[in-house]
């Protein structure tokens, strides 16, 4: 049980970091012979990365600690400005679509508030 | 015999409601039933309006992945749904792209592009309002092997799925997010109001096989402390809580034992 729970946890630390790397590279300015195209692509990665990310725990909310279920709040804060920046088909399937996994996290910190 | 009265009492209640809204309601026929016709983008672009019909699209995919991952709201009205984003990839354009395979072989028919006459042959297959435009599935023969249901469609979807006559699809690459399998949640019941009304066994596990957490919570089912919620069949009717599904698309609340379904001591 400690093992699997351990596992979990390692899996959850490593999208996280991995997540992040990619939110770091697309921040880093590309190289001289990186055209346009090439550099809107590894943006668009860095935000569905995270993105996935964070939805892709949706299943497991209530069985998030509450530390874990605030921090999934907090990147998903951060990271709507960035789909906010995507063009408008994107912008408002992707902004609905983080705001269903917001929403999720903040009911079951709630939930436990509640309790 | 309590039992019985109560049932007599929710058939009555069902009845006003009818009454309520307009007289003696017609049952929608089973081809019909879950059919959402679109137009609010339709009208300002002066096209026909959408005529879509659940019953294929549930048979092929699950709820979640058109409602979660593809983003259609829950509501009518509630996505804005525009040519340019069908040919973006999003919505309809998720899978009618031209690219995604359909499961007979072939691909999946591509969503018409902005700009396109709304009479051409690929345009007209979804904007059909006021037409008689023959579709490319027959409902009755699409549905003739699959289990029988009381109402709504007249199919037991659920049954049809834990059969595996219908294998609804939960990813759609690209648009799906990767998710490991939900934990199943137990069982629980909600109390009857009635005296004699059998009360709810609500199953966490029977829904997840459609649809996820998020689909649901808190946008449907927003109370976050058990048993602060009242619940009454007049809300559900109207389409809140389980009415958000179960009125116009899933079995209808019309058919009472199948929530209502614990027997009474």
């Amino acid at each position: 049980m400690a093992a699997a729970l351990g596992s979990t946890t390692l899996r959850r630390a490593l999208r996280a970091a991995l997540a992040g790397l990619a939110l770091a590279a697309a921040a880093i300015e590309p190289g001289a012979g990186a055209g346009p195209r090439v550099q809107r692509a590894r943006a668009e990665d860095a935000w569905f990365v995270e993105f996935e990310s964070i939805c892709a725990q949706t299943q497991d909310a209530m069985s998030l600690t509450t530390d874990e279920l605030r921090a999934l709040v907090s990147r998903c804060d951060r990271l709507k400005p960035q789909i906010e920046g995507l063009d408008p088909s994107r912008r408002k399937v992707y902004v609905k679509r983080l705001q269903q996994c917001r929403d999720l996290y903040q009911f079951v910190l709630d939930t436990r508030g509640q309790g | 015999m309590r039992r019985i009265v109560a049932m007599a009492v929710l058939v009555l209640a069902v009845a006003a409601q009818a009454e309520d809204t307009g007289g003696r309601k017609k049952r929608t026929p089973p081809q019909e039933f879950g059919r959402v016709v679109m137009s609010n983008q339709a009208k300002r672009a002066k096209v026909a309006s959408v005529v879509f019909d659940h019953w294929l699209h549930r048979a092929k995919y699950t709820c979640r992945v058109c409602h979660v991952d593809i983003g259609f709201a829950m509501k009518t009205g509630g996505t804005d749904v525009r040519a340019a984003d069908n040919a973006a990839g999003m919505y309809c354009g998720a899978c009618h792209n031209d690219r995604t395979k359909a499961d007979g072989g072939g691909k999946v028919f591509p969503a018409c592009r902005a700009g396109s006459s709304a009479e051409a042959p690929g345009c007209a297959r979804c904007h059909s309002g006021g037409s008689d435009a023959r579709r490319e599935h027959d409902f009755a023969s699409f549905t003739k092997d699959l289990p029988k249901g009381r109402f709504g469609n007249g199919v037991d979807w659920e049954v049809a799925e834990q059969k595996r006559l219908i294998k609804p699809v939960d990813y759609v690459d690209g648009i799906s997010v990767k998710r490991a399998a939900m934990p199943v949640q137990k069982d629980f019941a909600l109390s009857g109001k009635l005296p004699g009304m059998p009360d709810i066994i609500f199953s966490h596990a029977k829904h997840t096989v459609w649809s996820g957490c998020e689909g649901c919570h808190p946008e449907i089912f927003t109370g976050v402390k058990r048993g602060t919620t009242k619940y009454t069949m007049v809300e559900i009717f109207e389409g809140k809580y389980c009415g958000a599904c179960h009125v116009a698309v899933a079995f209808p609340t019309l058919d009472c034992q199948r929530c209502h379904s614990k027997p009474v001591q």
